[in-house]
C-alpha cells in the first residue's frame, strides 16, 4: 500500500490547488467527449473541437507551462484519432512557424546589437524637447519600425529609451507618473498598431497567409498586405497619440533638461560600430527579401536567412539565440496551426462557422456585416485574453470558412487581433511595459477602451469603403 | 535557524522588515529578505528578460532592485550589516543570477554570517513554498496582504513556521498571546514565544481553550508547562482559561493590540484541505500578528 507522509501529501494537495483549471480542463474534455456528436459534425470534428477547447482553458488560464500545452495538442490530435502520427507531424510545421521561429532569433540578433541609444538620438533629434511631439514620435517610430521588425523587437529596444527619459527627468523610475505612463503606453501602442502593417508585423499575420494559401482561398504577396493594412496603420498613428495624450496628459509640457541628459549619455557611446552597420545591412536585405522573394521561398526561410547571416558574420553566438529566443512560444503556435489545419480539415471550422452564422442571422439581416462584426469584435476580445497568434491560429480557420471574401475576412481578423490594448496578458509588449511596475492593469482600461472602439470604427471604414476599391 | 522575510515595498513592508529583523536579531538568525517580483505572461516571459538586460547597458535598475536597496538602507541604519558592508554602499553590481529567475545579493551582518537579499519573480505562494524548500528556513515572516487567500496558502502549505504580520503597528503596545493546547507543535510554540517577547520586550497572555465545559488534565498541564518556562524566563504573564469554540476566542481574545504565537495543527493534511485547521481560522478571523509554529 502506497503510503504518503503528511509533508508529501501536502505538497500533493498544493498540486491540486494550484493545478484547479487543468483538473477541471480534463472532467470537461472527459464529459464532451461522452456527449454524443452534434448533427453535421464528424466525429472528428468533435474531437477537434474538444482539443480547441482543453488548448483555450489551458492557455488563458496558465495552469501549465505553455510547451505542455503545445505537447498536449499534438498528443491529443493522436490519440483522439483526428489525424495519424504523420499527418500531425507535417501539419506542426509550416512557413508560418519557420517565421515565428526566425523572427524570434532576428528580435535577439537585432537588439543584441545596441541600436537603442542610436535610435533614442535620430528620435530626438527629430521631436525636439516638447512632451506632445516625443509621444507622437515615439509612437510613430515604434508603429514603422514594428510594422517591419516585429513588435517585441522595438518593444525592447525603445524600453530603455523611455525609461532613461523618465530618470534624466528627475522621476523615480520605481514611480508611476502621468509622464511615465503616457510615454510607455505610447511604446506599447505605437508596436500594437504597427504590427498589422506588414506581414512580418507579427506571426499572426504570416499565419493568415498560410492558412489562405492552404486552404486554397488565394496567395497574398508582402506587398499586397502592405496595400491593404498600411493606409489603416498610418491612419492610426494620430489617432493614438491624442486618445494617450487626453487620457495621460502629463504635467511636464516640455522635456528640457531630460533630453540634453540623454544627448551626453547617447553621446558617449560613440560612433555606429561597423557589427551595427552590418546588422542594419542585413535587415535591409531581409526586407527586401520579404518583398520580392517570399512568394518563391516564403517569409519563413527569409526570416531564417537572416539569422544565419547574423550568426556566419559573428553578430551574434548561437548561445546567445538559444537563451533569448522563447522556444516555447514556437512550440506552442507550431501546435496551435497544426489544430487550426485539423479543424478545416475535420469540418469543425465549418461547423462552428455555420452554428455562429445561423444564430445571428436571426438577430441581423445583413449578413456580410454579421460576419464581419462576428469576427472582428470576437477576435479582438480573444487576442485581449489569448494572445494575437494563439487567436488567429484558433479562430483563423473558422473565419475562413465562414462565406464572404476570404481574403478580406483574414486581413481584418488578423488586424483586429493587433487590438490588444485592454490587458496585461494582451501582447509581449503589454507585458514589456508592466513590468517595469509603472503601469497598473487599470491604465490599460483607461486609454485601451477608446482606441480598442476608434479601431473598430477605422477597420470598419477600411473594410467597407477602402477594400472593395482594391480589389 | 534561518529566516526569511518577504516584503514588497517601502510604502507596504516597512512593519514587516522592522519585525522581522527584531526577530531575526533575537535569534542570531541566518536571515534573508526577499522580494517577489510580479508574475510575467509565459508569452512574454523571454522578452522581458532582454528587456531588463538592455535596462542593465542604460544603468537602469530592474524592477525590484529598488526594493532591495530600501532594505539595504534599513539594515545600515540599523547597523545590521558591518560598517565595511555599509561604506561599500547597496552592491547592486553584484547581484547574482542563482537560477530560476532567482537572484541574490550577499551581505555581512552583524547579529548573523548570512544576511542576504533575494530577487524572485512569479507567483508569490509558489515563489516563496519553492525558496523555503529549497534554502530549508525555519521560520518565514511576511506581512498581512490584503489578499487574505495568500496568506492562507502560505500557512497552509510553506513547510516551516509562518509569522503573518497583520495590522502591526510600532508605535501601538503589544502583548504576546500564547494560545497552549495539547498538540505536538506546542511545546516549540512556548519557546519561539518566549523569544519573541523577550526580543519585543513585551508581557505575555497564555490562553488555553477547550472545547468542552471542563478542562482535561493535558490541556492544565500544557498550561502550566508555558508558564513555568515563562517565570524561569522572567516573563510577566497571566493565564486565560476560555471554554468554547478555540478559533473564535483566541482571535477574539487577541482583538488589535497582541501578537498572537502558536503551534501549528497536527491535523491530516487531507482534512485541512477540505475542513481547515484552527490555526488557519484563527488567522482567518484574527486582525493582529501572528505566529503560526511548525
Amino acid at each position: 500500500m502506497l503510503a504518503f507522509s503528511n509533508n508529501s501529501l501536502a505538497n500533493y494537495l498544493f498540486w491540486v490547488s494550484r493545478k484547479k483549471w487543468l483538473i477541471i480542463t480534463f472532467f470537461i474534455s472527459v464529459v464532451l467527449f461522452y456527449l454524443p456528436t452534434p448533427e453535421g459534425l464528424s466525429s472528428e470534428g468533435h474531437r477537434t473541437l474538444i482539443i480547441v477547447i482543453t488548448t483555450l482553458i489551458l492557455i488563458i488560464s496558465e495552469s501549465i507551462p505553455l510547451p505542455a500545452v503545445a505537447i498536449l495538442i499534438l498528443i491529443m490530435e493522436v490519440t483522439l484519432g483526428v489525424d495519424s502520427p504523420d499527418g500531425v507531424a507535417a501539419s506542426f510545421m509550416s512557413d508560418a512557424v519557420f517565421f515565428i521561429m526566425g523572427s524570434l532569433m532576428l528580435a535577439v540578433s537585432i537588439v543584441h546589437q545596441g541600436l537603442d541609444k542610436r535610435l533614442a538620438l535620430a528620435i530626438i533629434n527629430i521631436t525636439g524637447n516638447k512632451t506632445l511631439n516625443i509621444t507622437f514620435g515615439f509612437v510613430t517610430v515604434s508603429a514603422l519600425m514594428s510594422s517591419f521588425i516585429g513588435e517585441h523587437t522595438v518593444a525592447a529596444m525603445m524600453l530603455p529609451v523611455v525609461l532613461a527619459l523618465i530618470k534624466n527627468a528627475g522621476l523615480d523610475t520605481t514611480k508611476a507618473t502621468k509622464l511615465s505612463t503616457l510615454l510607455l503606453f505610447s511604446i506599447a501602442y505605437g508596436c500594437a498598431l504597427g504590427s498589422i502593417g506588414t506581414p512580418s508585423g507579427g506571426g499572426r499575420n504570416v499565419i493568415m497567409i498560410g492558412y489562405l494559401s492552404e486552404f486554397g482561398l488565394g496567395d497574398i504577396s508582402y506587398l499586397e498586405w502592405m496595400k491593404y493594412a498600411y493606409p489603416m496603420l498610418l491612419i492610426e498613428i494620430p489617432v493614438a497619440v491624442a486618445v494617450l495624450w487626453f487620457t495621460f496628459t502629463p504635467k511636464q509640457k516640455s522635456l528640457d533638461t531630460a533630453i540634453r541628459k540623454l544627448k551626453v549619455n547617447v553621446a558617449k557611446s560613440g560612433k555606429l560600430s561597423g557589427n551595427q552597420l552590418m546588422a542594419i545591412l542585413v535587415f535591409i536585405l531581409v526586407f527586401l527579401g520579404w518583398v520580392f522573394l517570399s512568394p518563391f521561398i516564403g517569409l519563413g526561410i527569409v526570416a531564417l536567412t537572416g539569422v544565419f547571416f547574423y550568426l556566419t558574420f559573428g553578430l551574434i553566438e548561437w548561445p546567445d539565440i538559444a537563451r533569448r529566443t522563447n522556444w516555447g512560444v514556437i512550440l506552442l503556435f507550431g501546435s496551435a496551426i497544426s489544430l487550426g489545419i485539423q479543424m478545416k480539415e475535420t469540418g469543425a471550422a465549418l461547423y462552428v462557422a455555420e452554428n455562429a452564422l445561423y444564430s445571428l442571422q436571426h438577430i441581423f439581416k445583413n449578413i456580410e456585416m454579421v460576419r464581419w462584426f462576428f469576427t472582428v469584435i470576437l477576435t479582438a476580445i480573444l487576442t485581449n485574453l489569448l494572445s494575437s497568434a494563439a487567436t488567429v491560429s484558433v479562430f483563423g480557420p473558422i473565419v475562413l470558412d465562414m462565406g464572404g471574401n476570404p481574403i478580406a475576412l483574414g486581413i481584418a481578423t488578423s488586424v483586429a487581433s493587433a487590438f490588444s490594448y485592454l490587458t496585461i496578458v494582451a501582447s509581449p509588449t503589454c507585458m514589456i511595459i508592466h513590468s517595469t511596475g509603472l503601469v497598473s492593469s487599470n491604465d490599460y482600461f483607461k486609454a485601451g477602451w477608446k482606441l480598442f472602439i476608434i479601431s473598430i470604427i477605422l477597420l470598419f471604414l477600411v473594410s467597407f469603403f477602402y477594400w472593395p476599391m482594391l480589389s | 535557524m534561518k529566516i526569511l522575510i518577504a516584503i514588497s515595498s517601502k510604502a507596504y513592508s516597512g512593519e514587516t522588515l522592522s519585525v522581522g529583523m527584531k526577530i531575526g536579531k533575537a535569534f542570531n538568525a541566518s536571515t534573508t529578505i526577499v522580494d517577489v517580483g510580479e508574475k510575467i505572461n509565459q508569452f512574454s516571459m523571454k522578452e522581458v528578460d532582454m528587456v531588463q538586460e538592455r535596462m542593465d547597458s542604460w544603468d537602469i535598475d530592474r524592477p525590484g532592485v529598488d526594493v532591495l536597496e530600501w532594505a539595504f538602507e534599513y539594515l545600515a541604519e540599523k547597523k545590521l550589516i558591518k560598517t565595511n558592508t555599509i561604506e561599500a554602499g547597496f552592491p547592486k553590481n553584484t547581484l547574482v543570477e542563482t537560477g530560476g529567475g532567482r537572484s541574490e545579493v550577499f551581505l555581512e551582518g552583524t547579529f548573523c554570517e548570512d544576511l542576504n537579499l533575494i530577487l524572485r519573480n512569479g507567483d508569490i505562494v509558489e515563489e516563496l513554498k519553492n525558496e523555503v524548500q529549497s534554502h530549508g528556513y525555519d521560520v518565514t515572516i511576511i506581512g498581512g496582504s490584503g489578499k487574505r487567500r495568500m496568506s492562507h496558502d502560505l500557512t497552509q502549505y510553506i513547510n516551516s513556521s509562518i509569522f503573518v504580520v497583520n495590522n502591526y503597528k510600532s508605535n501601538q503596545t503589544y502583548r504576546l498571546l500564547l494560545a497552549v493546547d495539547n498538540s505536538v507543535g506546542t511545546k516549540k510554540a512556548v519557546k519561539y514565544g518566549i523569544r519573541i517577547a523577550q526580543a519585543l520586550d513585551i508581557e505575555v497572555d497564555v490562553i488555553t481553550v477547550s472545547k468542552t465545559d471542563e478542562f482535561k488534565d493535558d490541556y492544565k498541564n500544557a498550561a502550566d508547562w508555558a508558564s513555568k518556562f515563562l517565570r524561569r524566563s522572567n516573563i510577566n504573564h497571566k493565564n486565560i482559561f476560555l471554554n468554547g469554540n478555540p478559533s473564535e476566542l483566541i482571535a477574539r481574545e487577541a482583538g488589535d493590540n497582541h501578537i498572537i504565537v502558536m503551534g501549528s495543527s497536527n491535523k491530516n493534511p487531507l482534512k485541512t484541505f477540505f475542513q481547515g485547521n484552527k490555526p488557519l481560522k484563527v488567522l482567518e478571523n484574527s486582525q493582529c500578528p501572528i505566529l503560526i509554529v511548525k
